[in-house]
C-alpha cells in the first residue's frame, strides 16, 4: 500500500479537486484491492490495476453530481468550430523558476478552481494520458464537446500558472 | 490507453511540459490507518451480512439447495393443494359459495392449461419461446440503439 499510496490520492484528488473526497476515494480503491489480493499480489500490473479502479471510483463520485455538471457546462453547447482563440503570446515555460514541490502545488490549487466539466477532461487527457476519444467515451459526451472544455480548461489554467498561483 | 497523436497546438505542448513532470501529491497520513479500520470493520461483519460472494462455500451451496427445495415446495404444494380442494369440493365439505366459485375458476385453468399441453405440438411450445427470445432481444437492441443515436449523440452537444 505504501508503494502506491501516494499515487491513488494524487489520482483522485487531481479529478475530484477535494481532498476530502480524494482520501475516501482512495480509501475503496485500497478496500478493493484487499478484497483482490489474491490476484494482485503477483501481479506486475497492480499498479495500473490501482491507477484504474482509482479513475473509475473517482469518475463514479463525480457522475452523482452529473445532472447539474451536465446542465451547467452544456448550457452554451459547444461544438468543435467553437474553440476559443488565445489572444495573446505563449511564454516559453511556466513556472520555471519554482521547486518542483512549489509547483506542484500551485498546479494544484489551480486545477482546484477549474470547474469539473473542464478540470476532469484535463486531468484525464494530461495526467493519465487517454485520448480525446477514450475521455469522450468515458464521460459519455462528445468528442466536440471534450476537446472545448479541455481547450477551454487550458486557456482558464494558463493565467493562474503563469502568474504563479497568485491568480486573481 | 490508445497512442496519442502528435501533438501540435502550442498551448497543449506548453501544459504537457508543464504538468507532466509534476511529483505525485503525498497521501495524507490517516489514509493508512482509515484503511485498515475499514478492513477490520468488515472482517467483523458476520458472514451473513457480507455479500454472497463472500459467503463460506458451504453456505453458499445451502443457500442454493434452499432456494432449489423452494420452488420445489411450490410446485409440489400447488398440486396437493388443487388436489385437496378436489376432494373437498367431491365431499361437499366446500359450503361457501365464493369457495366452490373459485374452485371452479381454479379447475377450469387447470383444465385449460392440460388440454393446451396436450394439443398443441411441442414443436410449436419451443418455437414460441424461441420467438419469445428473438423479440426480446430484438427489442433489447432497438432499445440500446435508439439510446445511443437519440441520448448519447453527438448532435445533441454533449
Amino acid at each position: 500500500m505504501r508503494a502506491y499510496q501516494d499515487m491513488v490520492f494524487s489520482t483522485a484528488a487531481r479529478l475530484t479537486g477535494n481532498d476530502a473526497q480524494a482520501e475516501d476515494i482512495a480509501q475503496d480503491a485500497f478496500v478493493k484491492a484487499y478484497e483482490n489480493f489474491s490476484h494482485l499480489r503477483s501481479s506486475p500490473t497492480a499498479g495500473g490495476w490501482l491507477k484504474t479502479v482509482t479513475t473509475n471510483l473517482a469518475l463514479n463520485h463525480l457522475t452523482r453530481y452529473r445532472k447539474r455538471w451536465r446542465f451547467l457546462s452544456e448550457f452554451d453547447a459547444p461544438t468543435a468550430d467553437a474553440q476559443p482563440e488565445l489572444q495573446f503570446p505563449l511564454p516559453d515555460t511556466l513556472l520555471a523558476d519554482l521547486e518542483q514541490e512549489q509547483r506542484r502545488g500551485v498546479i494544484d490549487q489551480a486545477l482546484k478552481r477549474l470547474p469539473d466539466h473542464q478540470r476532469v477532461p484535463l486531468v484525464l487527457y494530461h495526467f493519465e494520458e487517454l485520448s480525446y476519444e477514450e475521455i469522450a467515451a468515458r464521460l459519455h459526451a462528445s468528442l466536440a464537446k471534450v476537446k472545448t472544455d479541455i481547450r477551454r480548461a487550458r486557456m482558464a489554467l494558463l493565467p493562474m500558472l503563469e502568474s504563479g498561483g497568485i491568480a486573481p | 490507453m490508445s497512442e496519442l497523436p502528435e501533438k501540435t497546438d502550442p498551448l497543449e505542448q506548453l501544459l504537457d511540459r508543464t504538468l507532466h513532470p509534476l511529483p505525485l501529491r503525498r497521501a495524507p497520513p490517516t489514509l493508512q490507518s482509515r484503511v485498515l479500520e475499514e478492513l477490520q470493520r468488515r472482517a467483523a461483519l458476520p458472514w451473513w451480512r457480507r455479500s454472497f460472494a463472500h459467503w463460506p462455500s458451504a453456505a453458499r451451496a445451502g443457500f442454493v439447495l434452499v432456494c432449489l427445495a423452494l420452488i420445489g415446495v411450490v410446485f409440489l404444494g400447488g398440486n396437493w393443494a388443487a388436489a385437496a380442494a378436489q376432494s373437498l369440493h367431491t365431499s361437499g365439505a366446500l359450503s361457501p359459495s365464493w369457495g366452490r366459485q373459485a374452485l371452479a375458476v381454479m379447475t377450469a385453468a387447470a383444465q385449460l392449461a392440460t388440454l393446451f399441453a396436450r394439443t398443441v405440438p411441442s414443436v410449436w411450445i419451443y418455437a414460441g419461446l424461441g420467438a419469445g427470445a428473438v423479440l426480446y432481444a430484438t427489442l433489447f437492441g432497438l432499445g440500446a440503439a435508439a439510446y445511443r443515436t437519440l441520448y448519447l449523440s453527438p448532435a445533441k452537444g454533449r
